[in-house]
């Protein structure tokens, strides 16, 4: 009860099909109010869709997702688009829009949602954008014009402008150099300490999930078979997790032969 | 005998269902763009982007199809003895006819493509999904404005197709088959009327609505990465082109 009463998300028995692809088969997750919890699985286990479910941008085909106490699976369009005004996300590939500036899209929700004065607006994101290690000449150009790595802090930058309390993380640092990748992992950690937001990040890079987790979970075959504390996940001896963590080609996991999982 | 019929039935079934999906999409986008907010500066960008930079293609295409309207008239018109009927020829065929499908279907590629490529992208890129995660709903913010633009340039950029076609037949006829420049003018006013100036504005706007809708709807709805955004892109300036002219024969049967 004590632990119902701290958890921002409790996922019950969530499955998801596409056509005759299962790709949640009854996942279960309690994810606790400030808590930083990473779900890592390799490509096409499904991580992104489980978030997308969790967004409520995918409905699910059976379950039950509460966030802070009440059902979502069933919202309406109103009390979908209001529990998302304290969500912040950053998408896997950025997913900047290419007709506006920089500053325009970190500006974005306060611009268009929350009505504020253009000016006030741009005041904030370049904020934000020097909170990401963003000059202000940068919030000028438009996302085509600066590199895959600024284009991610960008993104943060957008997801953490309204100063939400749940962040998502979606594969933060993929595609990018180590270097860039710790910035980023750096980065994520320090926003989600200042806000004391709740952050569920998805990635399959394990340095990662290290850095930025509290708490790890995986996912496989449609499944959570593992979640304990970051530190722990070394020592747990469940052999599809060590396999892995560790990377090796052999082991438990099987590499797809079919397009039972999808992305 | 059952399989064709079965096939038959499988593609009316489709059909049915592509038509309710695409009546839901406009009926949504159509509820969404009366609430408030009100998106101005997407509003306005698409009127930039419809309207005043599809003057050019507009115009030329219009420009050139009066003038082979004038040569081609009098090349017939001639055997005639009636080539005074040129004049009227011209007018006509722009306001109530050429003007109109003309910048139709050459509007239908500069537009209807670019919607559904653009469309198509930000879905396959998440854009859109980002989109609704900053409370933003995509069919009001994308959608909606491009149906109001379509709706609203189309007949203006109609009327300008009309002017310069009407001039580019008035060009042929003076300098080249040696009219008499004011009797020329005077045959364009004496026979055109404003309701074949406002029956062309009315099947402009028709086609603004079918350009925009098919454009936004089979971008929105792409999927499959960069071959998805293609193909939906071919979708939209192929239906868009195709149900211009099958709009255009009812429109004229009903306006006649």
């Amino acid at each position: 009860m004590t632990k119902k009463m701290t958890s921002k998300f409790i996922l019950q028995d969530i499955y998801k099909r596409f056509g005759d692809k299962s790709v949640l088969e009854g996942v279960d997750l309690n994810v606790f109010t400030g808590e930083s919890l990473v779900i890592i699985g390799g490509s096409g286990t499904g991580k992104s869709v489980l978030l997308k479910c969790l967004l409520g941008l995918i409905p699910v085909d059976r379950g039950s997702i509460e966030m802070d106490e009440r059902e979502i699976t069933q919202e309406t369009l109103l009390q979908h688009e209001e529990r998302l005004q304290d969500i912040g996300v950053m998408f896997q590939g950025s997913a900047l829009f290419d007709s506006l500036k920089v500053w325009e899209n970190v500006a974005f929700r306060l611009i268009n949602a929350q009505h504020m004065d253009r000016k006030r607006a741009k005041e904030i994101a370049l904020e934000k954008l020097a909170a990401v290690g963003l000059t202000e000449k940068v919030g000028e150009l438009s996302p085509a014009e600066i590199s895959g790595g600024m284009q991610r802090r960008v993104a943060l930058a957008r997801a953490i402008a309204t100063q939400p309390h749940v962040l998502f993380f979606d594969e933060p640092t993929s595609g990018l150099d180590p270097i860039f990748s710790s910035v980023i992992n750096e980065l994520i950690r320090n926003c989600v300490k200042e806000l004391g937001a709740t952050a569920i990040t998805i990635t399959h890079d394990m340095s990662s999930a290290r850095r930025i987790g509290d708490r790890i979970a995986m996912l496989y075959g449609g499944k959570i078979i593992w979640c304990g504390k970051a530190e722990d996940i070394d020592n747990c001896d469940n052999p599809y997790v060590q396999q892995f963590i560790h990377g090796q080609a052999k082991g438990p996991i099987q590499l797809e032969t079919d397009a039972r999982h999808v992305a | 005998m059952v399989w064709a019929l079965s096939s038959i039935g499988r593609v009316f079934i489709e059909f049915l269902a592509s038509t309710g999906r695409l009546t839901l999409f406009l009926a949504t986008c159509f509820v969404q763009g009366l609430q408030p907010p009100y998106y101005f500066r997407q509003m306005l960008r698409q009127f930039w982007e419809i309207g005043y930079l599809s003057l050019p293609v507009v115009g030329l295409t219009a420009f050139f199809t009066g003038m082979v309207l004038a040569l081609q008239s009098y090349t017939g018109f001639s055997r005639f003895n009636a080539e005074g009927a040129i004049a009227s020829v011209v007018a006509l065929s722009m306001t109530r006819e050429l003007g109109p499908v003309l910048a139709g279907l050459m509007i239908s590629g500069r537009i209807g493509g670019a919607m559904a490529a653009e469309i198509g992208t930000m879905r396959v890129t998440e854009q859109l999904d980002a989109l609704i995660t900053l409370s933003t709903n995509p069919q009001k913010y994308l959608i909606a404005p491009r149906l109001l633009a379509g709706v609203t340039m189309l007949p203006l950029l109609v009327l300008v197709a009309d002017v310069i076609g009407i001039f580019g037949g008035y060009i042929v006829s003076v300098y080249r088959l040696d009219f008499n420049p004011a009797i020329y003018t005077k045959q364009t006013f004496d026979f055109i009327q404003m309701g074949d100036v406002t029956s062309g504005l009315i099947k402009a706007a028709f086609f603004g609505f079918i350009i925009t809708s098919m454009g936004c709807y089979h971008g929105f709805n792409s999927k499959g990465g960069a071959q998805g955004v293609g193909r939906a892109t071919t979708y939209a300036v192929v239906s868009s082109s195709i149900l211009i002219l099958v709009a255009n024969y009812f429109l004229t049967a009903l306006l006649f």
